[in-house]
């Protein structure tokens, strides 16, 4: 009987200690409000410090100088040498017009192809096979690209692949889609469009799902015809989240390497190498750390001004409504 | 406009009946009242009306047509929501213009409609402006003005100022009683709150669990509900309910209660079982200082005051509490030795939950 009332007693000064340190820390914590805010952004600053604004500042800093891998000579700064060189290369500016291109057409594609495939998912609860035809759909985005690349590349290979055995079943032919120069950029476009499309229906989904159901119905006893019920009802309340997915895309798009690498590698020649693919080559195939890091600022540059006039774009019309 | 008949209507949403086997005519050109505590299924009735609830069996006529397979846009019906229903990025002339392009108007006879429209809802300075720049209440207007524009047969309104500010409420409901006035549309309006439904209804449909309880004037639903239910659920606060034991003797039910100066009895009541319900309102209950021919004394327990300056009292009576509702009188304090009545003819008696249509009587 003692032994139980001490051990309550001391159960009762330990919690009674540990609610005095709780209370010390809250009232230090509440006198110091913008303290506490500082410590709990510390971790989240300090990756934000070492993995994006240290290697962003470098990059900068060496864009400046003319450093390779494998000289002897150490870095050496040349001014805006790296930059005038790569403006006045008529290969870079070729890998960035296919990466705009590769750009428009890609995410224009997945998003006319996604928003249609959206809308024919939405609400379709009853539609047969949904979930199976939905899982289906979404398979491509969760593999890996260069998984994706590969299984793609035999399918297109001109003697083993799937591809060129149906082809040449029903037409005789066999085509080189990944060794000709002219069938290249667009068979990785194609898996790209197969890979990315279902992030759009995702988007779309989304978008829909927030149309409010009392509006939707509304226009339905308003008897609004089906284009009046896109502008008025379904626009408004989905474009943001829409127009975040092209954003999205656009970005990831314009940093696309990994899936055509595996594929053709930027060929042939230099048929399908988009800018990150150059970029690539220029820092771990040529070893030129300087230019390499002055093409890479070039990118960055572009994909914010890219993304920046997107974004003024919307937000303008978003005032005029 | 257009007679709205149900019959055996129901709704199931898996185990849950929404809707039971109802059977109901709404009154052609009147307003008619789904009144009842949330999760009665009068929404859903509503809906189903408007043709956005695909019914689990029965029919719904209009003007003696089957419409049960017609969908909403075909019905020639007009809904207003309970959150505001607007198009977005259009002013409020446009919005209400919208649904008018398909019915083959001049925009002359457009822009009549709704000016007429407008001024009728009290909306005609905002007309130019944008939708997003309006609060909530001029929107539910705007929705209103909107429906009422397109002149349909049948207006269907669902609970359209819970999500209004007070302020507001108080505005759309003067609004909308001079707006009936001026209506000649079937109109069913969806509320939980009483006040609405007896402010606006020619007849009103007490529901409850998917059932219609009564369906009767507003007047007579408060005055004479047939339910226990109908009379907890009408009224600030609801009827006060006594449960008496009941005897026969002579051919007549007895009360015996020291709720009663003297003996209460049931001349023609032919079965009770037991026990009796007796209702009756708390503003019906007569309270005094001084002695009532009928009255009991009693103590007041609690007193407070109501909206509208009527006090609310807490009167025991031996072992049972009431509440009454009395003006503004002075001299009237927490009190042991108040007398309190209750009139007879003001007296509903229940028998197992439902209205015994006799009247109490003392016994001579």
């Amino acid at each position: 009987m003692y032994s139980k009332k001490k051990n309550e007693q001391e159960r009762n000064t330990k919690t009674n200690s540990i609610n005095k340190i709780a209370l010390r820390i809250k009232n230090h914590f509440q006198k110091n409000e913008m303290k506490f805010a500082w410590y709990l952004l510390i971790p989240v600053l300090s990756f934000f410090l070492i993995l994006n604004v240290i290697p962003t500042l470098w990059m900068i800093g060496l864009s400046f100088y003319k450093y390779s891998l494998i000289s002897a000579a150490g870095p050496k700064f040349v001014g805006i040498k790296n930059f005038i060189d790569i403006l006045s290369n008529n290969v870079i500016w070729n890998s960035f017009s296919k990466t705009f291109l590769f750009v428009l057409m890609g995410v224009g594609i997945q998003t006319i192809l996604g928003i249609l495939l959206g809308f024919l998912f939405w609400n379709s609860d009853r539609l047969p096979g949904r979930r199976f035809a939905l899982t289906f759909l979404f398979t491509p985005m969760i593999i890996a690209p260069v998984a994706a690349g590969t299984y793609f590349k035999l399918i297109y290979d001109p003697t083993l692949g799937i591809g060129n055995y149906f082809i040449k079943s029903f037409f005789g032919l066999v085509v080189n889609f990944l060794g000709d120069a002219s069938y290249a950029f667009f068979s990785v476009l194609l898996v790209d469009i197969w890979m990315w499309t279902p992030f759009m229906i995702l988007m779309t989904l989304a978008a829909l799902g927030s149309v409010p159901e009392a509006e939707l119905e509304a226009a339905e006893v308003d008897n609004l015809p089906w284009l009046k019920r896109l502008r008025y009802v379904i626009l408004p309340h989905s474009k943001f989240i829409i127009m975040l997915g092209i954003l999205l895309r656009t970005i990831e798009s314009f940093k696309t390497m990994d899936l055509i690498y595996t594929m053709t590698s930027g060929g042939p020649g230099n048929a399908t190498e988009l800018i990150a693919i150059k970029l690539f080559r220029e820092a771990f195939a040529s070893f030129n750390m300087g230019e390499s890091a002055a093409l890479a600022l070039i990118t960055l540059l572009s994909a914010i001004a890219f993304t920046s006039i997107y974004l003024f774009i919307l937000q303008y019309k978003e005032k005029k409504v | 406009m257009a007679i709205i008949r149900i019959e055996k209507l129901r709704k199931e949403f898996k185990e849950v009946v929404a809707v039971n086997d109802l059977t109901l005519d709404f009154e052609d050109s009147k307003i008619t009242c789904l009144l009842g505590p949330s999760g009665c299924g009068k929404t859903t009735l509503l809906r189903m009306i408007a043709g956005l609830e695909k019914m689990t069996s029965g029919n719904i006529y209009f003007n003696d047509i089957k419409i049960n397979d017609l969908p909403p846009r075909k019905r020639n019906v007009g809904m207003v929501f309970q959150y505001p229903v607007v198009y977005r990025g259009i002013d409020v002339y446009h919005n209400i213009e919208l649904p008018l392009l398909k019915e083959g108007l001049s925009s002359k006879e457009r822009k009549k409609r709704i000016y007429d429209v407008a001024e009728m809802v009290g909306i005609e300075n905002s007309l130019k402006k944008n939708i997003n720049q309006l609060d909530n209440a001029t929107k539910q207007f705007v929705a209103v003005a909107r429906e009422i524009a397109r002149q349909p047969e049948i207006l269907l309104f669902d609970e359209p100022i819970t999500n209004v500010d007070a302020n507001s409420k108080l505005q759309f409901k003067h609004a909308f009683k001079e707006l009936t006035k001026q209506l000649k549309q079937t109109i069913i309006y969806v509320t939980h709150d009483q006040t609405e439904a007896m402010s606006f209804a020619d007849k009103i449909a007490l529901m409850n669990d998917g059932k219609i309880i009564q369906y009767d004037s507003p007047r007579k639903l408060y005055n004479e509900p047939e339910t226990t239910f109908g009379g907890w659920f009408l009224g600030n606060p609801g009827m006060n309910f006594i449960t008496q034991p009941c005897q026969k003797e002579d051919g007549q039910f007895k009360i015996k209660s020291d709720q009663f100066a003297r003996t209460v009895i049931l001349k023609k009541r032919r079965n009770i079982k037991g026990k009796v319900k007796i209702g009756i309102r708390p503003e019906y209950i007569k309270v005094s200082n001084e002695k009532l021919p009928y009255g009991i004394k009693s103590e007041i327990k609690r007193k407070s005051i109501t909206i509208g300056g009527q006090y609310l009292l807490t009167i025991q009576r031996g072992d049972i509490i009431v509440k009454a509702k009395i003006p503004h009188k002075k001299g009237l304090g927490l009190s042991k030795n108040i007398w309190v009545e209750f009139p007879l003819d003001r007296i509903t008696v229940f028998d197992n939950g439902n209205r015994i249509k006799e009247k109490l009587q003392y016994r001579e």
